[in-house]
């Protein structure tokens, strides 16, 4: 086995053969379940009439509210989020009526022939139009330490302003679907494309009334999710569940793209206000910021976001006084939701931008201002909410990424590059992300796991993670084997299943392989123990001594007593023997994160394990006239401990970098005034493509510096890399900044757009004739 | 219909398969990627969009060129309607692979670790295997630009552009290579047997015929057709809209449409030649036209889509018309009464409206060779570059005496309801100085000349910026003091 171990359903991917939920053989009888949507923003149901519909021939049922032989609630922290809108219509796409149909022809027929009078009402869309209602979702957070005030009053220099940052539609690739399977009684199967199987069982349970023993559901892989799926999957599974219990019959349920993107939520658009004081060289002194998130309709994930944003508006930064203000604001919008970083892009954009400005101010370069403000390794190391800053790798990060990134030296050029080019500017950055890796819901700090060994040695592995591409279940084969000493080839990991490990909480947080692969190490240091018991008194009896079974070794397929190197048995021979021998071959494992805590009344705590830190340099070149970009450069180093799989963490990295990329330049969602999305399908929202990756990307992992107390001593890496693309944001407005010799602060927000460059670029020029 | 048959034939998994719309109960905007799918051995195509955008159903189809060799495209099978594949075969990545072992194409991707969730794989490497088989040479820029129609949302990308390269740069024999004589064979077979396909049931009428001579007499006799030919815009109708197009008029399997000829003076353009055959073919003498068409769409849509569609769609943001008006291009349109020649600029009459009569095709596009001294230009302004429908896009055509503006010609896109000339602003730069001064004096006037819209591509305000920018690019693109 190396650390570059290939993706476990690799093979599978590249002949096609992977099987997603929409390509699973269809049962007869299978019906296709549709979904008819609100068409206003805010707004009461009049009347209906679906007998048209029903009409159809081919259309098997109609669903609405009254239906639903449970609680009508999908909500899955707090129950504001109705299956089926009852009278209230709180946003555009929000779900009225299901329809079971032989086929989509019909199925689509009859949404046409639903007739629906609704009164219509005036509908909250932006944050300002919430701030002025007054219509918080819940009171606000706050984190403090310090006295801001008085940092504040004693400012040298005194900056303050507004940041904005858009929403970001997940664009998995496979869009929203389930399939539910009524089966015996009360049965109810459900293969679902859900990051959180185990809440996508308890609602399904809930909405039919029935005990969770009676709903197994099963993921193998997803194609894509990256947050889309942790609580927005549960919707398409109740749906497919609801109507599969009305009519006895198979039930899929596949959103169309057009569809996904109106109907479910995306990440939460941020408003920030901000004051910071900072002496003349640039340390900052006080930070005052209030971040207002749009949560839309229903609260979902939104307050444990907020609360991820505001953790990390100090990034990677140590601020003595400090205020951070957290207000969630409920707009009628689909129900904004968890999306890659959490909230923490937003909260570190906003320190970011803050930083940037106040190396623009002070006339010096923003990367000697970063590691001014860094968290130290001895003092200066504790965060706003008290939490100590241990295992510190911003400065050696730092150092080794100026130096290969050639920093300072292209920082030149890139001067004499604008003096010479009117239309043409260039711009670097560098930016930092200290990201906290645990849920800071801290009770969801835990995993489950059955591992399985048959007698011919071969092993099965169950955790409660599942896999969206992330390798998720590659590194758990990878830890499985290496805790066994046996061949990767020997370990199978299989589909999450609720059956065979229960109450999991879902594969987020980037803590996949933290929590599930110390699960699974648990299960099987059990099972090590049981085999070992059997081999210590077949080992003495053959050799006449006394073997201690916790001395012997699992390696290289076999089990040895380690001082002697000819007493050994194989693996699989040990396996029949422990067989032979009547012990358990079977074992659970559990895991729950040690030492987390925090008081969200207090803002106070140690909410994170530990922390993922990372790096990037990257160099834009920007066409004034017309606004477009090109990445010339990238330059990134990260963090992953002791890499457990070198090649996924580079491709998290990569990929979670580039889906940045997309966050903080194309990817733009436009709402007219009746709160239509106007970006509903990809030929106006535009993700990264191919030619939008840097034109030279170098990727690599920091190395020598193992994680203490998680798996193999490595790191987190899902979400991490994701900020690392504030360092493009960076310097797309240090090229903008360009145009006005660097006089003038550009009027940028998120997503920097060709557009939005363009008008900042105008602006200046504009600003610089009037000087 | 005489003379027509109510079944298409084609090439897949190997053998000729014959699927009869009548027989079989299936509508012919059925698309391709429907079916594949709903057979049991191949689900690797993918929808990911339903709109030719993402890539995840892409498959290859195998036709005979003039030539007689087989050329491999690749092709968004969301888009394309059944009838189209008569005569073809069809690839999907489940052929790539022959007797357990795994296509050269298949293992680098597995070795390059260029698949995570592994939705988009299938589609990725049905557009590079084309590439593999043209064994033309690859740079990273030229993979990029091929693959461009593919999205992937783990990646991001590297690894995918890595094991496109390390295949594509050292291609091998492989099983089709060995296939080719046979599948020529059957595919000729095909051909010389088949009539024009006719199919009629369940309120749709598609009509597919083989000859110029039957579309004209069937377009006179039928004023209410729709009429596709790579159908990647009609399509989305069905796939998005979930319309039943009533009657179809397909013109993709016409030959005389897709003729291209050079003669001394100008090129003619068959209207349903392909884009990625005519980008070749111009490059020479309409570099401009090429370098539109480089970025217009993706290799799937190109594959597919065709001048004349995009000509008569009419599409106010169509890449296409405003780089036709500034070389003066010229519309062919025929009847059963003959032909009558229209210049483009006239051609459109207004949103999404042609002048075409209910009884005429557009044939072909000639387009004049430029005179002495002339510069022509095309610039897009998209929010990304590929793939992306243009938020403002201009053309332009001048032509200097001694830096005098002799000539001025300024076409933009996404300024109004349909394509336009800027006439104002061309004329205060008639007879002036080709300088900066009189450039950003036009752009006052021209950023009063039009009143674009805001939508989801871009607003108003910043669509004016982006018209005026866009004649300043232009203007220093013509000067060669590139320095301030």
């Amino acid at each position: 086995m190396n650390n570059k171990e290939k993706h476990e359903s690799g093979l599978l991917h590249v002949t096609g053969k992977a099987v997603y939920i929409d390509d699973m053989p269809e049962l007869p009888g299978l019906l296709h379940g549709f979904v008819f949507t609100s068409s206003v923003a805010s707004g009461r149901i009049f009347s209906f009439n679906i007998e048209k519909a029903k009409a159809v021939p081919g259309i098997e049922a109609i669903l609405c509210y009254r239906d639903i032989p449970g609680e009508n609630q999908m909500g899955p922290v707090i129950h504001d989020e109705p299956a089926l809108a009852e009278e209230t219509l709180e946003c555009i796409g929000q779900a009225i009526f299901l329809i079971a149909a032989t086929s989509e022809n019909t199925g689509r027929e009859a949404l046409r022939l639903i007739e629906i009078e609704i009164e219509e009402s005036p509908a909250i869309l932006t944050i300002d139009d919430a701030i002025s209602a007054r219509n918080l979702l819940q009171p606000p957070r706050k984190i403090e330490c310090g006295s801001v005030e008085k940092g504040l009053a004693e400012a040298e220099n005194y900056l303050e302003g507004k940041f904005e940052t858009g929403a970001q539609e997940h664009w998995y690739l496979e869009t929203q679907v389930a399939m539910a399977i009524p089966g015996e009684g009360q049965e109810m199967k459900v293969f679902a494309s859900t990051q959180h199987p185990s809440e996508t069982q308890a609602l399904v349970a809930e909405v039919l009334d029935i005990p969770k023993n009676q709903v197994e559901v099963e993921i193998r892989r997803m194609g894509g999710a990256f947050g889309g799926k942790e609580t927005q999957a549960n919707h398409v599974s109740v749906w497919a569940a609801l109507l599969a219990n009305a009519t006895g019959k198979p039930v899929k349920l596949r959103l169309s793209r057009d569809e996904d993107q109106i109907m479910t939520g995306k990440r939460h658009p941020f408003l920030i206000n901000y004051k910071v004081a900072f002496t003349g060289k640039g340390k900052i002194a006080a930070l005052d910021v209030e971040l207002n998130a749009n949560a839309g309709y229903a609260t979902d994930l939104s307050m444990a976001i907020l609360e991820r944003a505001m953790f990390h508006a100090t990034n990677a930064y140590y601020i003595p006084n400090v205020r951070i203000v957290g207000k969630a604001w409920k707009t009628n919008q689909m129900s904004n939701t968890a999306f890659r970083g959490f909230g923490g892009p937003q909260g570190i954009a906003a320190i970011e931008n803050i930083i940037d400005r106040i190396s623009r101010k002070l006339g010096k370069d923003p990367a000697e201002i970063r590691y001014l403000n860094f968290f130290g390794m001895k003092e200066r190391n504790i965060t706003p909410y008290q939490q100590k800053v241990k295992n510190n790798r911003l400065h050696v990060l730092w150092e080794k990424l100026i130096h290969s990134s050639n920093y300072s030296e292209r920082r030149k050029s890139i001067n004499v590059f604008n003096a010479e080019n009117e239309f043409l500017k260039r711009g670097l950055a560098l930016s930092p992300v200290q990201f906290g890796i645990s849920f800071t819901t801290s009770f969801l700090n835990q995993a489950g796991a059955l591992v399985n060994i048959y007698k011919d040695g071969s092993v099965l592995v169950n955790h409660g993670g599942t896999e969206m591409g992330q390798g998720l279940h590659t590194k758990i084969r990878q830890i499985a084997a290496l805790e066994l000493g046996i061949s990767i080839d020997q370990v199978k990991v299989t589909a999450t299943n609720t059956s065979k490990v229960p109450n999991t909480s879902a594969t987020a947080a980037s803590s996949g392989s933290d929590l599930n692969g110390m699960a699974v190490k648990d299960a099987i240091s059990k099972l090590k123990k049981r085999i070992g018991e059997s081999i210590a008194k077949i080992l003495s009896e053959k050799y006449g001594y006394s073997c201690n079974s916790e001395k012997l070794i699992f390696k290289n397929n076999f089990i040895w007593d380690q001082p002697f190197k000819e007493r050994k048995i194989s693996f699989n021979d040990a396996v029949l023997q422990a067989y032979f021998n009547q012990e358990s071959l079977s074992a659970t494992g559990f895991y729950k994160t040690p030492n987390i805590h925090f008081d969200k009344v207090k803002g106070i705590g140690h909410p994170f394990h530990y922390y993922a830190f990372g790096m990037a340099v990257s160099e834009v070149e920007l066409d004034v006239l017309t606004g477009h970009h090109r990445i010339l450069r990238t330059d990134i180093l990260h963090d992953a401990g002791n890499s457990i799989n070198e090649a996924l963490d580079i491709g998290q990295i990569e990929g979670g970098f580039i889906q940045g990329v997309g966050w903080v330049t194309s990817e733009e969602c436009k709402w007219d005034s009746k709160g239509n999305l106007l970006n509903h399908s990809p030929d106006t929202y535009k993700i990264p493509g191919i030619n939008d990756i840097p034109e030279i990307f170098n990727v690599e992992l920091l190395k020598g510096y193992p994680n203490p107390n998680t798996i193999r001593q490595s790191k987190a890496v899902g979400e991490p890399p994701f900020m690392l693309a504030l360092s493009v944001w960076l310097a797309i407005k240090d090229a903008v900044s360009a145009v006005g010799d660097h006089k003038i602060e550009p009027d940028l927000n998120i997503p920097a757009t060709h557009e939005k460059i363009l008008m900042a670029s105008e602006k200046i020029k504009q600003e610089i004739q009037q000087l | 219909m005489e003379e027509s048959q109510s079944y298409i034939e084609f090439i897949l998994d190997g053998n000729v398969c014959r699927l009869d719309f009548h027989a079989e109960g299936v509508s012919p905007t059925t698309t391709l990627l429907k079916y594949l799918r709903s057979l049991p051995n191949h689900k690797g195509a993918k929808e990911g969009c339903a709109e030719g955008d993402c890539g995840a159903c892409t498959v290859v189809l195998a036709e005979l060129s003039q030539g007689g060799n087989l050329q491999y495209k690749a092709v968004n099978s969301c888009l394309i309607f059944l009838p189209v594949v008569h005569g073809k075969q069809i690839i999907t990545i489940e052929n790539l692979e022959k007797d357990g072992r795994l296509h050269p194409i298949q293992l680098a991707y597995y070795d390059h670790h260029a698949s995570q969730c592994g939705y988009c794989t299938p589609g990725f490497i049905m557009t590079t295997f084309p590439l593999y088989k043209s064994a033309i040479k690859l740079d990273d820029e030229k993979i990029r630009h091929e693959l461009a129609g593919n999205l992937c949302r783990c990646t991001g990308y590297k690894p995918i552009i890595d094991a496109t390269k390390s295949t594509c740069s050292n291609p091998t024999k492989d099983h089709f290579s060995e296939e080719e004589g046979s599948i020529k064979k059957l595919l000729n077979e095909i051909k010389n047997n088949s009539k024009g396909i006719y199919i009629s049931g369940n309120g749709q009428v598609y009509y597919s015929p083989k000859s110029l001579a039957d579309v004209l007499k069937y377009r006179a006799e039928n004023s209410d057709t729709l009429i596709i030919s790579g159908a990647t815009d009609i399509a989305l109708q069905v796939t998005k809209k979930h319309e039943k197009l009533a009657h179809i008029l397909d013109l993709s399997q016409i030959s005389e449409l897709k003729s291209f000829q050079k003669k001394q003076n100008e090129i003619s353009i068959g209207s349903g030649l392909p884009l990625s055959e005519i980008k070749d073919l111009v490059k020479e003498e309409f570099p401009v036209l090429a370098e539109m068409l480089h970025w217009f769409g993706s290799t799937q849509i190109r594959n597919l889509a065709t001048l004349g569609g995009n000509i008569v769609s009419a599409s106010p943001i169509g890449d296409s018309l405003p780089v036709l008006m500034a070389y003066k291009a010229q519309i062919v349109l025929q009847s059963v009464d003959g032909e009558r020649i229209v210049p483009v600029e006239n051609f459109i009459s207004g949103y999404r409206k042609t002048v075409l009569a209910e009884n005429e095709i557009v044939t072909r596009i000639i387009i004049p060779k430029t005179g002495e001294g002339i510069i022509v230009r095309f610039y897009k302004n998209s929010k990304r570059n590929d793939l992306d429908i243009s938020s403002v896009s201009a053309a332009f055509r001048v032509k200097l005496n001694q830096n005098k503006i002799v000539d001025i010609a300024i076409y933009y896109g996404g300024m109004a309801a349909t394509p336009v000339k800027a006439i104002k602003t061309e004329a205060s730069l008639f007879n002036n100085e080709w300088n900066k001064k009189t450039v950003e004096e036009a752009i006052l006037i021209l950023s009063e000349e039009f009143k674009p819209i805001s939508d989801a591509r871009a607003e108003a305000a910043g669509r004016r910026i982006m018209a005026g920018n866009l004649l300043l690019k232009f203007w220093f693109d013509t000067t060669k003091n590139h320095h301030r």
